[in-house]
């Protein structure tokens, strides 16, 4: 089981909402004037229209002998990052390809911000940083809101997704090995919209009482874990997967890992996770997958983003990837 | 607890003892499993043969095709090997005389969809891909050896010399075992799944020849279990893309003596019929045999078969007081159209206007027209109330045996149901959707649908105090279908990656056609279909054209829409101009409109997609080409159920 590691941080303060167990590994600025990458560090990022990927931009201002990375364009299987040497086509599958564009920052400390990236490109940027980087850090900056849908059903309160571009691995987590047939749990990390939380019902067809959805509590703001729950009423109660929920820290990842852990210990099935719910959340399922290997199944929906899908920044956070992975992945 | 009112389906009744669950639960239990993948073991017990089950059974292959929900995945499951084990009795003998070896599995979109990309070319896709299905059905196979070994109390059913031919075709290491093999096997999936995660870099080697280690490996399983044909059980076929159907097309095409394949298909699922070989098309019933539930199972035949899974579900609840079982025709009475319209208050309709307007009838002849059934008084009072018509000839008329009045009544006396309580307010019932015919009709071949109007019915009475098996009244029968109704089209959504557009389509035809049956006279009664009109010539008409038919495809493919041959002549299944579409009857009570297929209108392609796209305008104009001023989006107020959905219908 994950514990909590003894190394310390020199962060300049502590959210009470990341769980206790694990705030060593994360560093929390409620001001996102107060944080600057490392000198000497490397940042990459990438941009949507949303407020909050914008902060990069005031962070690379600020900082000096910091190379910043940022993603040019992306396609479902490769993505073009604006690379210190120039422009660089990661082919997402192409362990070379991506061993090769991390082997450039060898030695120095390494931020990934997933704020503006999406899933299907920092999960194996992830998946072969902790083959070549020592220091990787991943950034997350919570939003202040998200926007609210004007159509609302029960599936719909926020204006989150414009559709689902339907299931298909995430580059790097094909999963062909796992048995096929019944005999898997299927863990879901609920945001708050209950259609995708329904397609994936839909599509994983999880055996009855195989399926325990997480929500995040404490969430974001207080009242996030009550839309997570308004959102995916529907789904829940149709598979009657709310007599099984389970809750871990909104923007903890490495809570969210270890409870992978005690679920598929408790199950002793292989575990089928859908990443769907908050971007810590997912960062510690795809975690999990980078650990478990082969008895993990990652399941997504690469949903099409609304272009404003969230309202202004709040707080930033730094998860110290570093040290679980190492460890994890070499352990005997 | 949650209320039909409020939208949600009721559900998950406490259980009163482990020992002794409520009659609630054993509800739920036996009709709120619905999904055959929530049922586990308990879902061959409950298995209840289909008209069409002895197609399957021959060695032909077959693909099953239906809409979700229909019970391909039961039936497919119930041919698998574990299925036929545990409908024999799951005893040793059972596992010997198993009467064909069904290997079940459903097409993952999770996995197929990993065989795709830009790295390499279609070409090498197809090579990787079928090697990864010899390896998927090779694994199977095995699977069903260690557990027929297991079972049966034999010795392995392949020889050291078989395994290692096996081994040899799919280019893995000596094997001299099962168990060696089949670690051979699990390792070869592995090393796969290496090389797809990694496509870009290296291309898989070591790939094996298509179909090559299936024909060698059922061969000698044919060989030690003989006269026992394997069946190939592919469920979800849609889920495969173009190219990978091709490649199983092909496996379909070749398959030989020893075994053959069954595949469970959505309506519009098969995207091709072509194989790998260019010459070589998939051809009914040349190459297989291809089982339509939808045209299989309707009308009586369904409602038949329905019956026969209700009353056998029902035959297992057992109350504490000993009270027996029911029927389902028994449990969810009939409601005649005049004790409907009773109901609905149409004798009160039918005096005010005789009060009214009947000036010079006498005494026996009002006594001879109230007589008469219900239905007709309402529709010659309605009748020439519209048309502005004095109502004493019309009445002498009619009790004068007239002709007109009898086939009018025909044509509208049902229609006029739904206009009786039109204006008074959103309170009550508006129409009735009652007995077990309207309700099994309303499924239209869907027996998920069955078993959720069953459950629901039962579980609203007797949440409203009543008891079992005491039948249920018909303004329960018609919130819980109102229930139904609107959870399904709630769940649209998440059912494609179109399910907003679904939702938005359905939506929209819906308030059209509850519009329309709240309007019935002086047009044409109970219209519920439409045919899309020619594509016409022009720019961008093609774009449109192409768009509506993959919505229809779609729409069609997730039980939105029901499709029929337009003309007996006009026959191209992939063709979306030559079929009549249905909005699902399972959505008639939630909007208000005849759950019976009817009769239908014109649409454009532009029209249809208007009601997705811009839906407030788009709704308006077609009301208003079908029914001018007489009724409109604006003017009608929603029924309580779709309050939900009102931003889609108004204007903020």
């Amino acid at each position: 089981m994950l514990a909590s590691p003894s190394q310390t941080n020199s962060a300049s303060s502590r959210a009470t909402s990341v769980n206790a167990n694990f705030v060593e590994f994360t560093d929390v600025f409620a001001d996102l004037a107060a944080f600057t990458p490392a000198a000497n560090s490397v940042y990459i990022y990438g941009t949507t229209p949303e407020a909050r990927s914008a902060h990069s931009a005031a962070w690379e201002a600020k900082s000096s002998g910091v190379s910043f990375v940022r993603q040019v364009s992306h396609e479902r299987w490769s993505a073009v990052f604006d690379a210190p040497a120039g422009p660089t086509n990661l082919e997402l599958r192409n362990a070379t390809s991506l061993s090769q564009f991390w082997a450039q920052f060898g030695g120095r400390t390494t931020y990934l911000d997933i704020t503006g990236l999406g899933h299907h490109v920092w999960a194996p940027l992830l998946r072969t940083a902790s083959r070549t980087i020592d220091d990787l850090r991943v950034v997350y900056v919570e939003p202040v809101d998200y926007s609210r849908s004007d159509a609302p059903t029960e599936g719909e309160i926020f204006d989150l997704s414009e559709k689902i571009g339907g299931i298909a691995p995430i580059p790097g987590f094909a999963s062909l090995s796992m048995i096929p047939g019944d005999d898997f749990h299927l863990v879901v990390l609920l945001g708050f919209e209950g259609t995708r939380f329904s397609y994936l019902l839909e599509n994983v067809q999880p055996p009855g009482g195989q399926v325990t959805p997480i929500v995040g509590v404490p969430g974001f703001k207080p009242q996030y874990p009550f839309y997570a729950y308004q959102g995916n009423k529907s789904p829940l109660l149709d598979s009657q997967a709310w007599k099984t929920v389970r809750y871990v820290t909104a923007n903890c990842p490495f809570s969210a890992y270890s409870l992978l852990e005690a679920i598929a210990d408790s199950t002793k099935l292989p575990l089928k996770i859908a990443p769907i719910g908050t971007k810590p959340h997912s960062l510690g399922a795809v975690l999990y997958a980078i650990r478990m290997g082969a008895s993990v199944e990652l399941v997504y929906d690469h949903p099409i983003r609304t272009a404003r899908r969230t309202v202004g920044s709040s707080r930033a956070l730094v998860y110290r990837v570093s040290a679980l992975l190492t460890r994890n992945l070499n352990a005997p | 607890m949650h209320s039909a009112t409020t939208g949600f389906l009721l559900s998950d009744v406490p259980s009163r003892t482990p020992e002794h669950p409520s009659t609630e639960a054993q509800l739920s239990q036996l009709f709120g499993s619905y999904k055959a993948e929530w049922l586990s073991e308990q879902l061959f017990d409950l298995f209840t043969e289909p008209e069409y089950w002895p197609e399957l059974t021959t060695n032909r292959p077959c693909m099953l095709e239906g809409g979700r929900g229909t019970g391909k995945t039961t039936v497919l499951r119930v041919l698998s090997y574990e299925g036929q084990y545990a409908v024999m009795g799951r005893g040793r003998e059972s596992v010997r005389n198993l009467p064909f070896v069904g290997l079940y599995s459903r097409v993952d979109t999770n996995r197929v969809r990993a065989f795709s990309g830009p790295e390499v070319t279609p070409g090498v896709w197809t090579k990787i891909f079928a090697h990864y299905l010899n390896l998927s059905m090779v694994l199977q196979c095995l699977v069903f050896a260690e557990w027929y070994q297991l079972r049966a109390g034999d010795s392995p059913l392949l020889t050291a010399s078989a395994c290692d031919e096996i081994a040899l075709t799919l280019n893995l290491r000596e094997a001299d075992t099962q168990a060696e093999l089949l670690s051979g096997v699990r390792q070869a999936l592995l090393t796969l799944e290496s090389q797809v995660n990694n496509i870009g870099e290296t291309l898989p080697d070591g790939l094996s020849m298509q179909k090559a280690p299936v024909d060698v490996l059922v061969g000698h399983l044919a060989t030690a279990i003989p006269r026992t044909p394997f069946f190939f059980l592919f469920d979800e076929y849609e889920n495969f893309d173009e190219y990978q159907q091709r490649v199983v097309n092909t496996l379909i095409k070749h398959s030989g003596d020893t075994y053959s394949f069954k595949i469970g298909v959505r309506e519009m699922g098969l995207r091709t019929r072509s194989t790998l070989n260019s010459d070589e098309q998939l051809v009914s019933p040349a190459d297989y045999v291809r089982i339509s539930i939808a045209e299989k199972l309707h009308g009586d035949d369904f409602r038949s078969f329905a019956a026969r899974v209700c009353d056998s579900r029902l035959a297992l609840i057992e109350t504490s007081d000993g009270t027996g079982t029911t029927s389902i025709n028994a449990l969810l009475p009939e409601l005649s159209e005049d004790a409907e319209a009773e109901l609905l208050g149409g004798r009160g309709l039918v005096e005010a206007a005789l009060s009214d307007r009947a000036s010079a009838l006498t005494a026996q002849e009002l006594d001879a027209f109230r007589a008469h059934r219900l239905r007709d008084q309402l529709t010659v009072v309605q009748w020439t109330d519209y048309h502005n018509e004095p109502l004493d000839p019309a009445v002498r008329e009619m009790l004068a045996g007239s002709p007109t009045w009898r086939h009018r009544s025909n044509n509208y006396g049902y229609a006029l149901l739904f206009t009786l309580r039109r204006g008074r307010g959103q309170g009550g019932t508006q129409k009735y959707y009652s007995g077990w015919d309207v309700l099994a009709s309303m499924a239209a071949g869907n027996i998920r649908y069955v078993l959720e109007l069953v459950e629901q019915s039962v579980l609203l009475h007797l949440r409203s105090g009543a008891v079992y098996p005491s039948p249920v009244d018909p303004a329960t029968q018609t919130r819980a279908a109102q229930a139904v109704g609107r959870k399904n089209l709630t769940e649209l959504e998440g059912l494609s990656v179109h399910g907003a557009q679904l939702t938005r389509l359905v939506l929209g035809l819906g308030r059209i056609f509850e519009l329309f049956a709240r309007a019935p006279l002086g047009h044409t009664p109970e219209i519920n279909e439409f045919e899309l009109g020619d594509a016409r010539d022009g720019d961008g008409d093609d774009l449109e054209a192409r768009e509506t038919s993959d919505l229809l495809r779609s729409a069609v493919m997730h039980l939105a829409l029901l499709r029929n041959p337009a003309t007996k002549l006009s026959l191209s299944p992939s063709d979306t101009r030559d079929f009549d579409y249905r909005l699902h009857p399972i959505f008639s009570a939630a909007f208000g409109f005849s759950h019976r297929g009817k009769r239908k209108m014109q649409l454009s392609d532009a029209e249809v997609m208007g009601l997705v796209k811009s839906p407030r305008t788009t709704l308006p104009e077609i009301v208003k080409r079908h029914r001018g001023a007489e009724i409109s989006n604006a003017s009608e107020p929603l029924p309580d159920q779709l309050r939900l959905f009102e931003s889609y219908f108004r204007e903020r």
